[in-house]
């Protein structure tokens, strides 16, 4: 089958935007928490899967797929035998299993009844729901497969920019601590073994000294590069950022209340959320804009890159316009 | 290009006090010329690495401590600056290359200095270029730094430092963690920038001898807060951190002092001074029988079938370069590394099936790191934890490390004690458990030549108990000093077993720097030649 | 200023963040579309307020020695998590988090608690619609204990810290319950949340899928590891941690 080879070529994950694949996947999820027809839940777990299979490369982040699809039988079956045990109140009359029941009383709330009679309705609902999260479980986990984290920290906003560099240090040192785990582990035995508190501490104290005084250098080496330049933002750019973000979070948590206390008026309520996420990206648009770092390499957008995106959002479209949703 | 005017710098105390009364640089003056190459040296703990960070603003910035005076870069006082103020003109390169990197390729590691700078992409572009094509990494901009050799990373690493146009560059012991093939790779790059690209090289070694001949001046710290700066000959009046060559030339009083091999070779042959032959200790009894050991990790050979015994009264030197199976044969010996085939037979039987504690009653190992043994806040706990364990007298171990490093505060915190004084800390922890053998794992790795030539006492005294030690290592100059014997390893084979002499003699793949001097059969360590 | 705009925008998102954890308790009675719609949103908006809190923290300025060691911090306990991860109830990366934060501050305790479980995730595969919620919650208890009063004694500190220990393997235990309960239970058996009942009998029947579901047990075993580590490393670490503060010339800042 060459045609596929070649078309997962262009697909693979090496030669895609990482953004890519994070909006593809989250398009699926969309589409499968707007979907309630079983075939689609299915196809788009199958398609998850083989995207998985078909683009992934040797990095550790692609090696996760079976931790997602046990993950999602997890939540399928979770969602079955919860029905089954809590279920309540279905008549014997249109019972399509039918449990003798047992009562089960804490000591406090209501008693509760488990088992007993199961409706087919019941059965198949909880069924469905089970496949819509094991659905949506499955495209997250298909983006992030696909899609390098390492890459994607690059594209952070500004803003964001320190906390990103935080973690990219950290994904970089984490291989390295588990290598010096493994060495004073074995160089402890050397002092011999001591009992209790000491064989904990003989072995993280030595390893986080260790890995602080490496951090430290790192440091060094980045500040004597120019990390730490401030821009040459005025006072009041500073203030109406840090303005525009609490007004945000004002929207956010009111329209967040209010969508709890009131549910019926879902329009006022979205409207409001919406405002308050745009001002929310203004003001991390307005935050991003201090030092100026160049972008030497931005991840360019490619021919593979363009079929994803257009089959994902001609998928949401399709979704939205209800094409399936039974 | 660098000017320096009364520059001061000292160490603060927690409290705020200053932690000497000398401070560690005092007074300062001096000026260092545009694309002039200057090796910086000085005793351990003397401050060479404070003085360079002191020229881009690392000290106090990393390390605590004011700073007073004048610092005029390219005619601009940077005084008490922050490190990033000095980013565009000051490039700086430290120990571990792996450790400062903050990119996954080269091209990221590369460019991350101009990308903080803000610089165009076009100009960034062009500069990463011309930086690779002259540190000879333009075929490696693609590949992941952990893929790269420690030459490679190191030049990745001053091509880093100097990828926005920087005409300074401070390099604080980039040779140390290389072998004699990275280093000398590093060694050429840095020649050829002082001399073509007229880029300014302050470099700071302790492996002083290969670099000595290439410089154009030497600056010195001497530890009591002045520094001096002159043409190499006139530099070296302190033999504490005097590499052989230099270390030779004082002895016999020559002048002016020899600097390259060639040079101190015409001058042996023309005074052909006296010296005495090596007598080695006399051997006791077997302590310790390697036989047919093999360690095969998968599918590659990391020990070959290995035999030989260890006796007592007598240190035994094993040679290799890095990835000969040094460290592999020593764990394996030790017992708690893996084994393939063979055995290796103690006092109290074979050392595999001894539980970790017993071991320590015949054997004990100081690991290429020794810090990671030590794992309490201060030195006092760490002592007194030794004598716990070991169940001797309190203060056992107190006064074992004392003899090896001197008086020491014990409220200290064994992180903040130097390399030298770490290693006799676990010397002495190891010591103080009375086994017949002790092994070191690259114990001068981090020492300048003043703490090594302590190492070669505290091990003669070792000896002297009746003890044996095998000490792994790739030191050549360490190995002639205190030796009985010589093993070395080439690619997970034991090639030859043999005295120093013969191994580290003129005309050898291992010969000695004094051995390459003085071309003489019998003669390989400085404590030879006589006046 | 701009500092009081920052804490008072931090601690309303605090607050919003556990309206979005706690929605099933208080919602007003509504049809399934209607709640369908609130709990997608949430899974939206929780990843956004996190981002908006940790900018807050962020613009205050982080120097290249404070990442650095935020960047050790968060991979050695993803490295631990990784370790004791699997184990039931086993949590080995609260001590760590509550540790760091109790010696550098709120703000450090914050990006470090969802530091860790991002890294973490990102390691072993487990980014999800759940990742903002774990992150909100380990960040929550790590902005707590940046909040213990720091004292002399070493007993008191120790005290101190177990009781925070337990409190937050609760709380958090808690807070990943709510969040999982509307999608596990489902709307419609005797054990989910019924929008529009009293907080009371909502809160009754959370408890009892808590008990069903074993997620007290979990709960107990976190509080108790999490305590036994900090009891077994707390003095060493903390002074270990202490000395990197007063090398890196960086304080407790809340």
């Amino acid at each position: 089958m060459p045609a596929i080879t070649r078309a997962a070529h262009l697909l693979s994950a090496n030669k895609t935007n990482p953004l890519t694949w994070w909006l593809a996947g989250l398009s699926l999820a969309v589409m499968a928490s707007l979907s309630s027809n079983v075939f689609v839940l299915i196809g788009i777990c199958v398609a998850s899967l083989v995207t998985i299979k078909l683009c992934r490369d040797d990095s550790p982040w692609a090696q996760s797929i079976s931790f997602y699809i046990k993950l999602a039988a997890i939540v399928i079956a979770l969602r079955v035998i919860f029905r089954i045990i809590f279920n309540l109140g279905s008549s014997t009359k249109d019972a399509f299993l039918l449990l003798p029941s047992i009562d089960i009383d804490f000591g406090f709330g209501n008693a509760l009844k488990l088992f007993g009679p199961i409706s087919q309705e019941a059965f198949t609902l909880a069924l469905l729901d089970g496949f819509r999260l094991a659905a949506i479980i499955l495209a997250v986990g298909m983006a992030n497969s696909l899609a390098n984290p390492r890459k994607l920290l690059k594209s952070t906003p500004g803003a964001l920019y320190e906390i990103a560099t935080a973690i990219s240090i950290a994904i970089n040192l984490a291989p390295q601590l588990i290598a010096s785990l493994g060495r004073v582990r074995r160089a402890r035995s050397l002092r011999g073994q001591s009992k209790g508190i000491k064989a904990v501490t003989g072995i993280v104290i030595p390893v986080l000294e260790d890995t602080i005084d490496q951090s430290m250098g790192l440091a060094a080496s980045m500040s004597a590069r120019g990390f730490g330049r401030k821009g040459n933002r005025s006072n009041t750019q500073v203030i109406g950022a840090r303005l525009l973000a609490f007004l945000a979070i004002c929207l956010i948590v009111t329209g967040s209340a209010l969508l709890l206390f009131s549910p019926e008026q879902q329009t006022l309520e979205l409207v409001i959320l919406f405002v308050g996420l745009v001002a929310a990206g203004f003001s991390v648009k307005l935050s991003s804009a201090r030092a100026t770092i160049t972008r030497y390499r931005k991840e360019p957008w490619r021919l593979g890159d363009v079929i994803i995106l257009a089959s994902s959002l001609a998928l949401v479209v399709l979704a939205f316009g209800g094409v399936f949703a039974k | 290009m660098i000017q320096l005017k009364d520059l001061s710098f000292s160490y603060l105390k927690s409290d705020g006090s200053k932690v000497s009364e000398t401070p560690q640089l005092n007074n300062v003056n001096l000026s260092i010329n545009a694309g002039e190459f200057v090796l910086v040296c000085g005793p351990t703990g003397s401050g060479k690495s404070t003085f360079l960070k002191a020229l881009n603003g690392l000290a106090p910035s990393f390390t605590g401590g004011v700073i007073e005076g004048e610092l005029i870069i390219d005619g601009v006082n940077l005084i008490g600056l922050e490190p990033h103020e000095f980013a565009s003109k000051v490039g700086y390169v430290n120990q571990q290359p792996e450790n400062a990197f903050v990119g996954d390729t080269v091209i990221d590691e590369i460019v991350y200095c101009a990308e903080q700078l803000g610089l165009p992409i076009s100009e960034i572009k062009t500069s990463v270029e011309k930086i690779s094509a002259l540190l000879e990494i333009s075929d490696l901009l693609e590949r992941p730094l952990a893929t790269l050799s420690g030459g490679q990373q190191q030049r990745v690493a001053i091509a880093s430092a100097l990828v926005a146009g920087q005409k300074i560059l401070l390099l604080d012991e980039p040779t140390s963690a290389l072998d004699l093939e990275g280093a000398s790779e590093v060694l050429r790059v840095l020649q050829r920038l002082s001399s073509e690209e007229g880029v300014t090289v302050l470099l700071a070694e302790h492996r002083i001898s290969r670099v000595i001949a290439a410089v154009d001046s030497v600056l010195v710290v001497h530890g009591d807060g002045s520094v001096t700066k002159g043409p190499t000959e006139t530099q070296f009046n302190d033999s504490r951190f005097a590499p052989p060559i230099i270390e030779l030339g004082l002895k016999l009083g020559w002048k002016p002092l020899p600097v390259s091999t060639s040079s101190a070779n015409k001058k042996w042959t023309e005074t052909k001074p006296k010296y005495i032959a090596k007598t080695p200790f006399a051997p006791t009894e077997d302590v310790l029988r390697v036989q047919n050991l093999e360690v095969n990790f998968g599918s590659v050979e990391a020990l070959q079938s290995t035999s030989f015994t260890l006796q007592g009264n007598q240190i035994t030197a094993l040679m290799g370069e890095n990835g000969s199976g040094k460290t592999t044969l020593c764990w394996a010996i030790q017992g708690s590394g893996t084994r393939t085939k063979g055995s290796v037979i103690t006092s109290k039987g074979e050392t595999a099936e001894l539980s970790s504690n017993e071991r320590l009653e015949v054997i004990t190992m100081v690991p290429q790191r020794a810090a990671d043994l030590l794992f309490l806040s201060t030195l006092s706990a760490e002592l007194e934890e030794s004598d716990r364990f070991a169940e001797v007298k309190p203060g056992s171990t107190a006064k074992l490390f004392k003899s090896l490093a001197g008086r020491i505060d014990t409220s200290i915190h064994p992180r903040d004690l130097s390399a030298g004084q770490q290693l006799s800390l676990v010397l002495a922890i190891q010591l103080v458990k009375q086994a017949k053998i002790l092994i070191l794992d690259e114990p001068t790795r981090g020492l300048d030549y003043s703490a090594k030539h302590a190492l070669a006492i505290q091990l003669n005294s070792i000896r002297s108990a009746d003890r044996s030690v095998l000490i792994a290592t790739h030191d050549i100059e360490f190995v002639a000093m205190v030796s009985d014997r010589v093993l070395v390893l080439e690619d997970g084979k034991l090639i030859t077993d043999s005295t120093p002499i013969e191994v580290l003699g003129a005309g050898s793949k291992f010969a000695s720097q004094l051995a390459e001097i003085s071309n003489e059969q019998g003669l390989i360590s400085l404590e030879q030649v006589q006046l | 200023m701009k500092f009081i705009i920052s804490r008072l925008s931090i601690t309303l998102a605090g607050f919003g963040s556990l309206l979005m954890f706690a929605w099933p308790l208080l919602i007003a009675q509504s049809t399934t579309s209607e709640t369908q719609l609130a709990q997608s949103v949430f899974i939206v908006l929780m990843p956004l307020i996190l981002l908006l809190i940790l900018v807050e923290f962020a613009t205050g300025d982080i120097s290249s020695k404070q990442l650095a060691l935020l960047g050790v911090l968060v991979a050695l306990n993803a490295v631990i998590r990784l370790l004791g991860a699997g184990t039931a109830g086993i949590e080995t990366s609260f001590f760590l988090i509550i540790l760091g934060a109790y010696v550098f501050g709120s703000g450090f305790g914050f990006i470090l608690g969802s530091g860790s479980i991002f890294v973490s995730a990102l390691l072993t595969g487990g980014v999800g619609p759940w990742l903002p919620f774990q992150m909100m919650g380990a960040a929550l208890v790590g902005l707590g204990a940046g909040l213990i009063p720091q004292v002399s004694r070493a007993w008191l500190t120790k005290i101190y810290l177990v009781l925070y220990a337990v409190i937050a393997s609760f709380a958090y235990g808690a807070l990943m319950t709510l969040w999982n309960w509307p999608y596990l239970a489902g709307t419609g058996t005797q054990i989910s949340y019924v929008a529009g009942d009293p907080l009371l009998s909502n809160l009754t029947r959370f408890l009892q899928y808590e008990i069903v579901t074993g997620g007290l047990l979990w709960d107990t075993g976190r509080a108790i590891t999490t305590s036994l580590l900090i009891l077994l490393t707390g003095t060493a670490l903390i002074a270990t941690l202490k000395r990197a503060a007063t090398r890196a010339g960086v304080g407790r800042n809340t």
